[in-house]
C-alpha cells in the first residue's frame, strides 16, 4: 500500500515534470480545453438542479462546450512541434481551420439554442 | 537539357493525363444520367410507385408556400381524423434539394415544372454519386481505381432500381450523399485536416436530412475508428476525423425535426458516444505514454486500470438498467428488425408484410450487382496490399453492408457503392499488373531485338523508372536554394508524376525494388485483358438490360403485349381522376395503406392511412373493416366519416398485386389489434382461397363482395385470371355499398357508403348478417313506436 502510494506521488511528480516542458501556446490551449470541460460540468451540474426543461438549450450548452475544447484539442494536435505528421502544415492554417469549424459549431448551436 | 525534356514530357502527360480523366468522368456522368432515361422514354416523364407520389406532393406544397409554411405544415388530409405533422415527420432532404433546383432553373427563367425537377432529380444526383464514388476510391487506392469504380457505379443496377428518372424517393439523393460524407471522412483521415472535418459534418448534416439510413454511417465510422484503435492504427488523424465529427454530427442531426432528441437518446447513437469516450482515454493514454519513461508508464497503467474498472462497472451497470427498462432496449422498431432478422414478423407485421424488408433471394445479387459480387473477394485481398486505413474502412463497409442486404432486400442499395469500390480496386489492379507484364515483356522483346542495346532487361526498365527518379532528385539539388514553396511544388509534382505514371499502368518504384520483376507470361497476360474486358462488356450488356426492362417500369402504368400490338393500362389515373372530378373536395375516400399516397397527390382527396404506416391501430381499423361482413365494415366506415371505397382488382387483366392477394396482411394486421378477426378463419385446411371452397367468412367478407361484384357479368363464369380458378360466390347484390366507378379494364373499383335508411319500418333484424333493414313484416304489433 506505501509503495502504491510512493509510486503514485513519484508518478504525479515525473508527470508535472514533463508536463512543464512543454512550450507556453500550448499550455494556453490546454487551460482553454480545462476551461471549456468545466463549463460543461457546471452546465450539468445546473441541469440536475433545476431539470432540464428545454432539453435543446442544455444540449446545445453542453454541446457547445464539449465542440470547442474537442476542436482545440484537434488546433492542438496540429501545432504542436512534436507532432512528425503535421509538420508541413503552418500554424496559420490550423487556426484558420480552428476558427472557421467554430464558426460552423457556433452558428449551429445558436440555431439550436431556442 | 534530358532532364528538362523528361520534366516537359511527363509534364505533358500528366496535363494530357488529367484532361482525359476529367472528360472520361463527365463520359460516365452522362451515363449515369442516360441509363436512367429508359422509363421516360417508354412510358412518359411521370412519378413512379407509391412513396415518390407524397414526396412529389410536399414538394409541390413547398414551392407554392414557401419553406416556413413547409416546416410548420400540419397536414389534415391523410390519416383522417388524425392528421399528420409533416414538417416534424419528413425528411426534409429531398423535397429542400428539388424545391432549391426549381427554384434556381425558374430564376434563370427556365420554366421547368416542379413535376419535372421531380422526376429528373435522381438521375442528376446518381451522377453526381459516380463523381463522389470516384473521389472516395481515388482516396482509398488511386485515381485508376477511382475512374473505374466510378464507371461501375454509373452503371450498377441496383442503384439504377432506386434512382431511374420518376422515382422520386430518399434514396435518390441519400446515396450520394452517403458515398459523399465517406469520401470527406477518408480524407480528413488521410490528411488530418480540420477543414475537411467540417465540411465531413456538414455532408452527415445533409444525409441526416435525406434518409433515415444515416444511422449506417454514425455506427460505422465508430466501428471503423475502434478497429483502428485496436489494430494499433491510432494517429491523431483519427481523433480529428472522429471528435469533431461526432460533436458537431450530434448538434446537426438534432437540428432535423424527424431525428431531434433521438439523436441523443435512441441507442442508434449510443455507439458514437461510447467510442467517443475510448477515443478521447487512448488519445490520453497515448500522450501520458509519450511523456512519461516506460517504467512509470507501468506503474501509470495498473493504478489507472484497477480505480478505472470499478468505475467503469458501476458506469456500465447504471447503463445497461436504463436501457434495459425500456422494452425495445432504445432501439427503434425499424432498427431492431435489421439486428434481429425474425423480430419484425414476431411484433410488427405491417414492416413484414412490405415486399421490399424481405430477405433477398441469391439471384438477386446476381442481378442486382452481377459481375461485381465475384469481383468483389478480388477487391477485399488488393485492399490487404497494403493496408491503410482508408482501405480498412473500405473493407468493413463491404462487410457490414453485405450483412444488412442479406436482412433486407431493399438494403442492397447500401452494398452498391460497396460492391463498385471494391470492384473497381480489383479491375483497377488487375488491369495494372497485366498490361506492366504486357509493357515488360513487350520492351524486352524490343530490346532483345536492337542487339546493339546491352541492357538487361530488369535495367532497362530500372532505367525507365530511374529517369523520373533523377529527375526527382535532379530537381531537389537545383531547388534547393529556393523558397521552401518550390520545393512543396516539386514534391506535389513528384507525386502527380508518381501517379500519372501509375496510369500509366507502370510502377517505377516496384519496377525498381525488384530486380526480377513479378509479371505474367505475355501471351496470358493478352489473354486476360480481353477476358476482362469481355467481362465489362458482358456487365454493360446487363446492366442496359436491366435498367430498360426490370426496373423502368412506373407501376402507375402498366402494358402488356398481345398479338394486336401494346396495351396500356392506365387505370390508376383513370380512378383518381374520376374522383378528383366527381367528388366534393372534403370527401374521404379509403382504401389500403399502398394508395395512400397515390390518392391524396393525385385524387386530392382525405384519406384514412396511406404508405406512412405510423399508426398501426388506425391501419388495422381499416384492415378489419375490409375483413368483416358488410354491415359490421359499413359501421367502422361510418364512424370515420368515409364516404367512397377504394379496391384494386387484378381479376379480370392479372394484375397480380391487387388487394385480393394482399387481403391476407389485411387480416393478419387488424387480427393484431382486433382479435375477433382470426386469420384461420379466411382459410380453407389452411390454404388461401377464394373458390367454391372458400370459407363462409371469407365469401362474405367485404374485400371479397367488392373485388367481385358483378364479376360474373364479364365472362359468365367469373373466372379470375390471378388466381386461375372460377370465384366462389358469383351472383350476389350489395345492401350497404353502391358501385359508383368501375376502370376499363376493372382494375380500381370504387364504391359509395349508402346512407343509412330515413325510416326503419317495424322491427328492424339486427341478428342476421346482409339482410336488409326494414323488416317485411307488416302491421307493427310491436312495442315500438310506430312512427319511427
Amino acid at each position: 500500500m506505501a509503495k502504491g502510494t510512493n509510486d503514485a506521488q513519484l508518478l504525479i511528480q515525473s508527470l508535472r515534470k514533463a508536463y512543464a516542458s512543454t512550450p507556453t501556446s500550448l499550455k494556453i490551449i490546454d487551460l482553454y480545453v480545462v476551461y471549456a470541460v468545466a463549463t460543461a460540468l457546471i452546465q450539468v451540474a445546473y441541469m440536475a438542479m433545476v431539470g432540464s426543461f428545454p432539453f435543446n438549450s442544455f444540449l446545445s450548452g453542453v454541446l457547445s462546450c464539449v465542440g470547442t475544447a474537442v476542436l482545440a484539442v484537434c488546433l492542438r494536435i496540429q501545432v504542436n512541434k512534436d507532432n512528425k505528421e503535421f509538420k508541413d502544415l503552418p500554424p496559420e492554417r490550423a487556426f484558420a481551420d480552428f476558427v472557421l469549424c467554430n464558426l460552423v459549431l457556433h452558428l449551429v448551436i445558436m440555431n439550436f439554442l431556442g | 537539357m534530358a532532364t528538362s525534356k523528361v520534366e516537359g514530357s511527363s509534364s505533358l502527360r500528366h496535363a494530357f493525363g488529367g484532361v482525359l480523366s476529367v472528360f472520361i468522368l463527365f463520359l460516365i456522368g452522362v451515363v449515369a444520367f442516360s441509363i436512367r432515361l429508359f422509363s421516360v422514354i417508354k412510358y412518359e416523364s411521370v412519378i413512379h410507385e407509391f412513396d415518390p407520389y407524397f414526396n412529389y406532393r410536399v414538394t409541390q406544397f413547398l414551392s407554392k408556400n414557401g419553406i416556413y409554411d413547409f416546416w410548420n405544415w400540419f397536414d389534415d388530409r391523410t390519416w383522417y381524423p388524425l392528421g399528420r405533422v409533416i414538417g416534424g415527420t419528413v425528411y426534409p432532404g429531398l423535397t429542400l434539394t428539388a424545391g432549391t433546383m426549381w427554384k434556381l432553373a425558374n430564376s434563370l427563367n427556365i420554366p421547368l415544372s416542379v413535376e419535372t425537377v421531380c422526376v429528373f432529380t435522381a438521375p442528376i444526383f446518381s451522377a453526381f454519386a459516380a463523381w463522389a464514388t470516384y473521389l472516395l476510391t481515388k482516396e482509398v487506392k488511386g485515381p485508376g481505381a477511382g475512374i473505374t469504380a466510378a464507371a461501375i457505379l454509373a452503371m450498377v443496377p441496383s442503384y439504377i432500381s432506386r434512382s431511374v428518372a420518376g422515382s422520386y424517393d430518399n434514396e435518390a439523393v441519400a446515396i450520394f450523399a452517403l458515398i459523399f460524407t465517406f469520401y470527406l471522412y477518408i480524407k480528413t483521415l488521410n490528411t488530418g485536416s480540420l477543414f475537411y472535418a467540417t465540411l465531413n459534418s456538414l455532408a452527415y448534416f445533409y444525409m441526416v436530412c435525406s434518409w433515415g439510413g444515416y444511422t449506417f454511417i454514425i455506427n460505422l465510422i465508430p466501428m471503423h475508428v475502434l478497429l483502428c484503435i485496436v489494430t494499433g492504427r491510432y494517429s491523431s488523424r483519427l481523433y480529428i476525423a472522429y471528435a469533431p465529427l461526432v460533436v458537431l454530427g450530434t448538434l446537426l442531426a438534432a437540428l432535423v425535426p424527424v431525428v431531434g432528441f433521438n439523436a441523443v437518446m435512441t441507442s442508434e447513437h449510443f455507439g458514437s458516444f461510447l467510442v467517443f469516450i475510448i477515443i478521447h482515454v487512448v488519445a490520453l493514454v497515448y500522450y501520458i505514454k509519450g511523456i512519461l519513461t516506460p517504467r512509470l508508464f507501468k506503474v501509470a497503467t495498473t493504478l489507472v486500470l484497477t480505480v478505472g474498472i470499478a468505475v467503469c462497472a458501476v458506469v456500465v451497470a447504471i447503463l445497461v438498467a436504463l436501457v434495459a427498462s425500456s422494452p425495445t432496449k432504445g432501439w427503434s422498431g425499424r432498427s431492431l428488425s435489421l439486428l434481429d432478422p425474425t423480430y419484425a414478423s414476431k411484433y410488427i407485421p405491417i414492416i413484414a408484410s412490405v415486399s421490399e424488408h424481405q430477405p433477398p433471394t441469391w439471384p438477386s445479387y446476381f442481378m442486382d450487382i452481377n459481375v461485381l459480387a465475384f469481383l468483389v473477394p478480388a477487391g477485399i485481398v488488393a485492399c490487404f496490399l497494403p493496408l491503410s486505413d482508408a482501405s480498412s474502412f473500405a473493407v468493413l463497409y463491404l462487410v457490414t453492408s453485405v450483412y444488412f442486404s442479406g436482412v433486407m432486400v431493399r438494403l442492397m442499395l447500401v452494398l452498391a457503392p460497396a460492391a463498385c469500390i471494391m470492384s473497381g480496386i480489383a479491375l483497377s489492379e488487375a488491369f495494372g499488373v497485366l498490361t506492366r507484364s504486357m509493357k515488360f515483356h513487350i520492351t524486352k522483346y524490343f530490346e532483345c531485338s536492337h542487339t546493339e542495346a546491352p541492357a538487361k532487361l530488369g535495367e532497362s526498365t530500372s532505367t525507365e523508372s530511374s529517369a523520373p527518379l533523377e529527375n526527382m532528385t535532379k530537381s531537389d539539388t537545383t531547388e534547393k536554394p529556393e523558397v521552401a514553396r518550390k520545393e512543396k511544388v516539386a514534391r506535389r509534382k513528384q507525386k502527380k508524376e508518381k501517379e500519372l505514371t501509375e496510369n500509366a499502368h507502370v510502377k517505377p518504384v516496384s519496377a525498381k525494388k525488384e530486380r526480377r520483376p513479378l509479371v505474367l507470361p505475355l501471351e496470358a497476360s493478352i489473354v486476360s485483358v480481353f477476358l476482362l474486358i469481355v467481362l465489362g462488356g458482358l456487365y454493360v450488356l446487363h446492366c442496359v438490360w436491366a435498367a430498360a426492362e426490370a426496373y423502368s417500369a412506373p407501376s402507375i402504368v402498366l402494358t402488356s403485349h398481345s398479338h394486336d400490338g401494346l396495351h396500356v393500362f392506365d387505370d390508376f389515373r383513370e380512378a383518381y381522376a374520376w374522383l378528383r372530378h366527381n367528388t366534393e373536395v372534403d370527401d374521404k375516400v379509403a382504401s389500403w395503406w399502398d394508395y395512400g399516397y397515390q390518392t391524396t397527390a393525385m385524387a386530392n382527396r382525405t384519406v384514412i392511412v396511406d404508405n406512412n404506416t405510423w399508426n398501426n391501430t388506425h391501419i388495422a381499423t381499416v384492415g378489419t373493416a375490409m375483413s368483416s361482413p358488410e354491415k359490421a365494415a359499413w359501421e367502422i366506415f361510418n364512424s370515420l366519416d368515409v364516404k367512397y371505397v377504394l379496391v384494386v382488382f387484378g381479376g379480370l387483366v392479372g394484375y397480380p398485386s391487387d388487394d385480393i392477394n394482399k387481403f391476407l396482411w389485411m387480416v393478419r394486421i387488424g387480427g393484431g389489434v382486433f382479435p375477433h378477426i382470426k386469420e384461420a378463419d379466411y382459410l380453407k385446411d389452411g390454404q388461401y382461397r377464394v373458390d367454391a371452397q372458400a370459407t363462409h367468412t371469407m365469401l362474405n367478407c367485404l374485400m371479397y363482395k367488392l373485388s367481385y361484384y358483378r364479376f360474373v357479368e364479364t365472362d359468365g363464369k367469373g373466372f379470375d385470371r390471378v388466381r386461375r380458378y372460377e370465384i366462389g360466390k358469383k351472383h350476389f347484390k350489395l345492401t350497404h355499398f353502391e358501385e359508383v366507378f368501375t376502370t376499363h379494364h376493372w382494375m380500381v373499383r370504387i364504391y359509395k357508403l349508402k346512407p343509412q335508411k330515413n325510416r326503419i319500418r317495424g322491427k328492424s333484424r339486427k341478428s342476421k348478417l346482409g339482410s336488409k333493414s326494414t323488416s317485411s313484416k307488416s302491421g307493427g304489433m310491436t312495442h315500438k313506436n310506430p312512427w319511427n
